[in-house]
């Protein structure tokens, strides 16, 4: 059956359909290492605010105020164009070629610096609102947690990783959750500097075949898939992290 | 040159795109694209907000599903939509920075959608039995006693959709509308020499826009604290 005029008279081949699910992958891969690398230094950066220190409080709160007051599509140029500029030739050339280790029959492959920047200006965005949720989380336990732990004895590190912190992983959890499916979201953006997800790979489709409509709607019902999927996966894994509460 | 002298050659560049000799383009048409996206959007999802109260069953589920749909997919998949698509649907010809703006508004409609719902479900109930009890319509109790009050507790939800939305203009550079992020990136191209001064200078002009926005919240909040509950 051929489809009407406004549906460009044609239908996807499979092999287009397998780009966008390559892209589709390469769009999970980097959020969940974003996910992974925003959640540790999210939390570092959260108790760096809770630091006596004046000096460490005032630069987590510049971070904080420069990653989230400026957007992701300039900080993603910052890192690509930026960086690089940096970089002496040689190793902009070393990043740049491809490079593989094979260990025990696997081989990694060292991923394209569009990937890298990508992954760097992704993870410390990402990291400036999982730290805020978190401080929210910890601001939201009881002081007399604090006072009480410490009362019995153990050190301020101590209070922070035994008492406040599982206290307010409870209270962050959904918007966490909330957070994580942003950066499903904000993957999309990568493709200016050039990494090939889903978003760059429904652009190279539509351009090969002109079905606008077509390659589209699989871009965006794959998006729907990986952030609902996430949801559950998310909503699922809350119970376990609740603690039974 | 050093890294001073190609920012201040380009400055103009930078704020105004090539206005006034062509088109205005560079932070000035960021700014245009953020504040026509930003009351688009806060009238649609109060909009929206009002039918997920007011409406009957079937309007209410329309709109909750797509506002859902919307803030579901990234924002670069909606300006693709709006930006090859509506010229194939209506054959005409829609101007980037258009399309942009609609993809924007959409999708800040959407969540303020939700956030105007979640405000107006926090307003108890005995609010509204009083409106009815007095005589006044659904509509009028809304309009008159429970929005008034709902909105107080809406201000941080608008304004940190504002600041969102003011990042997000520059999502404008992917289908190459001349607002600020892609008019530095020609700057970039242009001068090949200082990527990192060029985009940092950006950076501080979005980073000065976004923290007056986060003042104003902050004094506006500050304001409803100190006039009370009146």
């Amino acid at each position: 059956m051929t489809p009407p005029a406004w549906l460009g008279y044609g239908w996807l081949e499979p092999h287009f359909i397998g780009w966008m699910l390559q892209g589709a992958a390469l769009t999970a891969w980097l959020a969940l290492l974003v996910c992974g690398l925003a959640t540790l230094l999210g939390v570092l950066l959260a108790a760096g605010y809770e630091q006596r220190w004046r000096s460490v409080r005032l630069a987590v709160r510049a971070f904080l105020s420069l990653h989230r007051n400026t957007p992701l599509m300039v900080q993603l140029l910052l890192w690509y164009f930026g960086v690089a500029g940096l970089l002496p030739e040689a190793v902009m050339l070393w990043l740049n070629a491809p490079h593989e280790v094979t260990l025990a029959g696997w081989t990694l492959a060292w991923p394209s610096f569009e990937f890298v920047a990508a992954l760097i200006a992704l993870s410390l965005y990402s990291a400036a609102f999982v730290a805020e949720e978190i401080r929210a989380g910890i601001r939201s336990v009881a002081p007399g947690q604090h006072a009480a732990a410490l009362a019995l004895g153990m050190t301020p590190r101590q209070v922070f990783r035994h008492i406040v912190l599982p206290q307010a992983l409870r209270v962050v959890c959904r918007p966490l959750l909330g957070q994580y499916l942003g950066v499903i979201k904000n993957t999309s953006l990568t493709m200016a500097i050039g990494v090939a997800e889903l978003s760059y790979s429904s652009r190279q489709v539509e351009s090969e075949t002109l079905l606008t409509f077509q390659a589209f709607a699989v871009a965006t019902l794959l998006y729907l898939l990986l952030v609902l999927g996430a949801q559950l996966a998310g909503g699922r894994a809350r119970p376990t992290l609740g603690g039974g509460r | 040159m050093t890294a001073v002298e190609v920012i201040s050659a380009n400055l103009d560049y930078l704020l105004l795109g090539s206005w006034p000799a062509g088109p205005l383009g560079g932070m000035a048409l960021s700014v245009v694209i953020g504040l026509t996206a930003a009351l688009l959007a806060s009238l649609l999802g109060l909009a929206g907000g009002i039918v997920l109260t007011l409406g009957s069953p079937l309007l209410r589920r329309l709109v909750a599903v797509s506002a859902a749909l919307l803030r579901a997919i990234p924002v670069v998949m909606l300006i693709f939509w709006c930006y090859f698509l509506l010229p194939v649907l209506f054959a005409i010809d829609v101007p980037g920075t258009l399309t942009v703006i609609a993809a924007l508004a959409l999708i800040g409609g959407a969540f303020l959608t939700q956030a105007v719902h979640a405000g107006i479900a926090a307003i108890g109930a005995g609010q509204w039995q009083a409106g009815l009890s007095l005589g006044f319509s659904r509509w009028q109790t809304l309009r008159l006693i429970v929005l008034p009050q709902a909105l107080r507790i809406m201000v941080p939800s608008f304004v940190n959709q504002w600041i969102t939305l003011v990042k997000d203009t520059s999502l404008a550079y992917i289908v190459g509308v001349a607002e600020l992020t892609f008019v530095a990136s020609q700057v970039n191209n242009r001068e090949q020499v200082y990527p990192l001064p060029v985009f940092a200078t950006v950076a501080l002009l979005y980073w000065l826009w976004c923290s007056g926005l986060v003042w104003l919240g902050a004094r506006w909040e500050a304001h409803y604290v100190r006039v009370g509950h009146k």
